[in-house]
């Protein structure tokens, strides 16, 4: 390593450009030493959300700095990095408040160690974001992927927690070595993994081509795009509820925050038929897959399939984009509601799980808007946003990806695909006709208050969804 | 700020909605005297609005537009209101019928009132927005918000198939809308622009081949709405099942956006398209006027009954419109409102019998003139309304109609003409089954006549029945700028046409009738 780069490392722009990472990781270590100092241990959750502040004020100075690249061009902070930081950081909130008390009475479940992890994966997406070089990606990557292989498994003594746990981590590390096999074939072609330095005549080499398409892979088994979205269902049902809400919204946001670049820096343009062709294979395995669903956390699993593929549609596009950013914006718009819709429809169904003690299904929340309307309601809007109703985030989302395919000339396929999306509308409408047309399953008696945290979060998720499908001309002026 | 203005009158029951949602739930009575209360300042401010409107002149006024947000290529978004000719009556009928059917709510919904009246006032603002968006983005908002209160009002308060009726309606309308949901991105990327008043004044330079698919887009999410033919079979099933004031505003208002959008999002739009497609389209209205009937005669539920008579009567105004001459346009933009009337004003009664009775089969009623004379005067009023008797709205309507459709195309006129028999058979014959006769079932001889809350519900819209049969003028003179404007987009659309064929095309008889120089 040469002088000038090791200096570089430690100049105050490259330390301001990694601030929301380094954040993270010193609140990670501060939460590790909290365990073992006597009188700290109070301290946890002060620090874990004085660390998400922090972090996210450091993201927002990102997004509205100059474009910084650190660390010999693998590493840029710039406003859709910071955006994208921003992002992960609401996932993590939200999560993590929704999941409290949900581990009371689990004596096996370890809180403090839960949110050491859930830190330290939140500090991985943050790397995933901005970096432009496969191996900083793949730290990242893995600093992400090990802790949730452990939250997954979390409640060792509940055998589909360690089932989830489990699968997620085979099929993880499978991905892992898939995505390593592919970054291989990438340097052996173009001699380097850095973006920057990507030749372009040496892309179109058959050896790059194919570890382009082992990158893409392993990057769609994590954003669970068809065909390698089989674990999703099983693992976000088995999985504890946060960690669900968690991988459902950052890891997805991760995923593509990536996705975006990599498309753009080593797929060809040969990839487009091909990746449109996946978007709406995916679109319709979820949706369908969604439609005979009647577990919550499972419809809302294969849901988050056709997500990734209208997602996907957007990425197809972007090479024949007539706007450049376009893509960029659109997907960034896209996944902030799908973080707060999504986020907020797992945070409640956490929230419903940890007071009856029993999964969550279409039995069970029936006539819930005649004992709880501002579940019932909040839930219901969710629902709405999910399936891309007007006057929601959800719905401006759909409206920018759909651009970016009708402006690149893939009218037919746009077609094909919302067509497709009405069919998400069967399964989304059955949970309204659940909470709000069908008597009440079992009146159990009194419903369990809703806690001043979880209510609150559930509050800003609304107004969220709210505010981005009604006026989202802040955001999108933000979003350049 | 102005009170008089567009978005106090789209926006005016959002607030009324959030303020019975504010009401404790057991408080029925405020909820009822507050939802009532807003519906009427907003009905005053519609016809006001309406009344404050220059007819002759083809100019949306009352514009407000403020930007909205800008989208990727820096296409501003605007939220953008307007009322011209073709909203106008349509803006008048909704604010018409808003208190009418809260009024109507009275009898028939006792369970979980807070929730149906914040309903029924979102629906409110999504339909006044619907017809007074000049921007498309919004328009489309207002189009797809309009769905989610009719799909609670249906799936809660509805008979005993509801969640087949909710779903299906759902879906089916939802096919269409993000059918043109994809073709309102083409076409705001195609000409850089969401404001409804410069698409339409662009979009014809559009290649022709783009022009129809945009068209074809439209036209499937509106022929669903209205609905037309092939795609009516999902408003029987809401009908049964929805509650009277459900279907009072499904019929009365909800398929006008369908006709609305056919006239202002096709026919203004595309004039060359929808030229083209016109005798396709004038085929659908025939047919549906025809098959509609046929349905309605066999029903033996006098509500199905009244159903299937929308698919005919909004079959004559597809017929009306894509006639695209100075009558059809008439016609149709009549018999939008007409139908509105007529068809809510049956839907209230048979609501009104079916509160008494708790059954809507025919063959349970018979000799009801006699026990209910009051309800009788209406019903026979509503009839003869809906099946077109000179003196009162409807006739104004279908006669235009026909006398435009037969400029366009004489057979398809004669086809829709037979509608009008059949129209009066199954509607008379329901009539003399419901009324007249001996009373046969013990239980109808104590049912009680009208109550003054009914009478007055239903005297507004008798009195604009016999005004729009009297003097369709007052009402037509409104719209007249707007179609004059868009007749006369269709006449150079048809002169480019006529100059690209030959004169020797002869395997196309329908253009050579269509001229507007046809004697009338």
């Amino acid at each position: 390593m040469n002088r000038e780069l090791y200096e570089s490392i430690f100049s105050a722009p490259t330390l301001m450009a990694t601030a929301p990472f380094l954040v993270l990781s010193i609140g990670v270590l501060v939460l590790l030493l909290a365990e073992v100092v006597p009188g700290m241990t109070t301290l946890r959750k002060p620090i874990f959300l004085a660390s998400i502040v922090v972090a996210g004020w450091y993201a927002w100075q990102t997004i509205q700095g100059r474009e910084t690249w650190a660390f010999a061009q693998t590493y840029v902070a710039n406003s859709t990095t910071g955006w994208w930081t921003m992002l992960f950081l609401a996932s993590t909130a939200i999560a993590w408040i929704f999941g409290q008390k949900y581990y009371t009475g689990d004596e096996a479940a370890l809180e403090p160690e839960h949110d050491i992890l859930m830190l330290t994966a939140a500090s991985g997406m943050v790397l995933m974001a901005g970096s432009r070089d496969l191996l900083v990606f793949f730290v990242g990557l893995e600093l992400l992927s090990v802790p949730l292989y452990t939250l997954c498994g979390f409640r060792r003594a509940r055998r589909d927690s360690v089932e989830a746990g489990l699968k997620y981590f085979l099929l993880g590390a499978f991905a892992a070595a898939t995505f390593l096999f592919g970054a291989a074939l990438v340097y052996t072609g173009t001699g380097t993994v850095t973006f920057a330095r990507m030749n372009p005549a040496d892309l179109s080499s058959p050896l790059v081509m194919v570890g382009a398409a082992l990158v893409a892979a392993s990057l769609f088994f994590k954003v669970s795009v068809f065909p390698f979205h089989l674990w999703v269902p099983d693992v976000y049902q088995g999985a504890p509820a946060p960690v669900t809400t968690f991988m459902a919204t950052g890891t997805k946001a991760a995923g593509f925050a990536f996705l975006l670049p990599a498309a753009a820096a080593m797929l060809p343009n040969s990839s487009t038929p091909v990746l449109a062709v996946i978007a709406v294979v995916t679109l319709a395995a979820g949706n369908l897959g969604a439609l005979v669903q009647t577990d919550l956390k499972r419809m809302l699993a294969y849901s988050g399939v056709a997500h990734a593929g209208t997602l996907l549609l957007a990425i197809a596009g972007m090479r024949n984009d007539s706007q450049a950013d376009g893509a960029t914006q659109a997907v960034l718009f896209y996944m902030a509601a799908y973080v707060f819709t999504a986020g907020g429809a797992f945070g409640l169904v956490t929230m419903l799980e940890s007071q009856t003690r029993a999964p969550v299904t279409l039995e069970s929340i029936r006539g819930l808007a005649q004992r709880r309307p501002g579940v019932a309601a909040a839930l219901a809007l969710f629902m709405l946003s999910l399936g891309g109703i007007p006057a929601t985030g959800g719905f401006l989302g759909k409206y920018l990806v759909f651009s970016v395919a009708v402006r690149s000339g893939m009218v037919a396929i746009a077609v094909i695909g919302i067509v497709l999306s009405v069919v998400a509308l069967g399964y989304y409408l059955r949970v309204i006709i659940a909470l709000y047309m069908q008597p009440e399953a079992s009146p159990k008696g009194e419903a369990a208050p809703v806690r001043a945290g979880a209510g609150f979060v559930a509050l800003v998720c609304a107004a969220m969804v709210l505010v981005l499908g009604i006026l989202p001309a802040w955001f999108l002026d933000h979003v350049k | 700020m102005n009170f008089l203005s567009l978005s106090v009158l789209v926006f005016l029951p959002l607030v009324g909605a959030l303020l019975v949602a504010a009401t404790p739930s057991k408080a029925a009575g405020m909820q009822r005297a507050i939802t009532l209360l807003t519906m009427l300042v907003t009905g005053v401010v519609g016809v006001m609005l309406c009344l404050d409107f220059d007819g002759s002149s083809a100019a949306a006024q009352h514009v407000e537009s403020v930007p909205w947000f800008t989208l990727p290529g820096g296409i501003p978004v605007q939220y953008k209101l307007g009322l011209d000719g073709v909203s106008v009556l349509m803006v008048a009928l909704t604010a018409v019928l808003g208190p009418i059917v809260v009024l109507s709510t009275w009898g028939h919904i006792h369970e979980r009132v807070k929730e149906f009246m914040v309903w029924l006032l979102v629906m409110q603002t999504g339909m006044l927005g619907v017809f007074l968006s000049l921007d498309l983005v919004l328009f489309y908002t207002f189009w797809e918000v309009s769905l989610v209160p009719l799909y609670f009002i249906l799936g809660i308060w509805g008979g005993s198939n509801r969640l087949y009726a909710t779903i299906k309606f759902f879906l089916y309308t939802l096919s269409g809308s993000l059918v043109m949901m994809i073709a309102v991105i083409w076409l705001m990327y195609r000409t850089h622009s969401t404001d409804v008043v410069q698409i339409t004044s662009v979009a014809g330079s559009l290649p022709h081949d783009v022009q129809m698919l945009l068209f074809g887009a439209f036209a499937l999410a509106f022929a669903i709405k209205v609905p037309l033919m092939p795609f009516h079979t999902w408003l029987p099933d809401a009908h049964t099942e929805a509650p009277t004031s459900g279907s009072v505003i499904l019929a009365g208002v909800l398929l006008k956006m369908g006709t609305y959008g056919l006239l202002r999002f096709c026919i203004a739009m595309f004039p060359a398209a929808s030229l083209e497609a016109a005798p396709w389209m004038m085929a659908l209205g025939a047919i549906g006027i025809v098959y509609g009937a046929f349905l309605a005669m066999a029903q033996t539920d006098i509500k199905k009954l009244v159903a299937c008579s929308s698919v005919s009567h909004l079959g004559y105004v597809a017929l009306g419109l894509f006639a695209m001459t100075a009558a059809g346009l008439r016609g149709g933009m009549l018999q939008m409102v007409n139908h509105g009337l007529s068809t809510g004003l049956l839907f209230l009664l048979i609501g009104m019998i079916y509160e008494r009775r708790h059954t809507r089969a025919l063959d349970q009623y018979g000799g009801i003139a006699t026990v209910m004379p009051c309800f009788a005067f209406f019903f026979v009023v509503a009839v003869l309304s809906s099946v077109g008797l000179p003196g009162l709205n409807g006739f104004v309507g279908e006669y235009l109609i026909l006398l435009g459709a037969f400029q366009a195309s004489p057979w398809l006129a004669a086809i829709a003409v037979t509608g009008v028999i059949f129209g009066a058979v199954y509607l008379l014959m329901a009539t003399r089954k419901l009324l007249f006769g001996p009373v046969v079932h013990a239980a109808n001889r104590t049912l009680q006549d009208l109550g003054a809350r009914e009478v007055v519900l239903m005297v507004p819209i008798v009195a604009l029945i016999v005004w729009m049969g009297v003097a369709p003028n007052t009402f037509l003179s409104r719209s007249e700028g707007s179609l004059n404007e868009i007749q006369r987009r269709i006449d150079a659309a048809r002169g480019a046409r006529a100059a690209l064929l030959t004169p020797t095309e002869t395997d196309r008889p329908l253009l050579a009738e269509r001229s507007e120089s046809t004697p009338r």
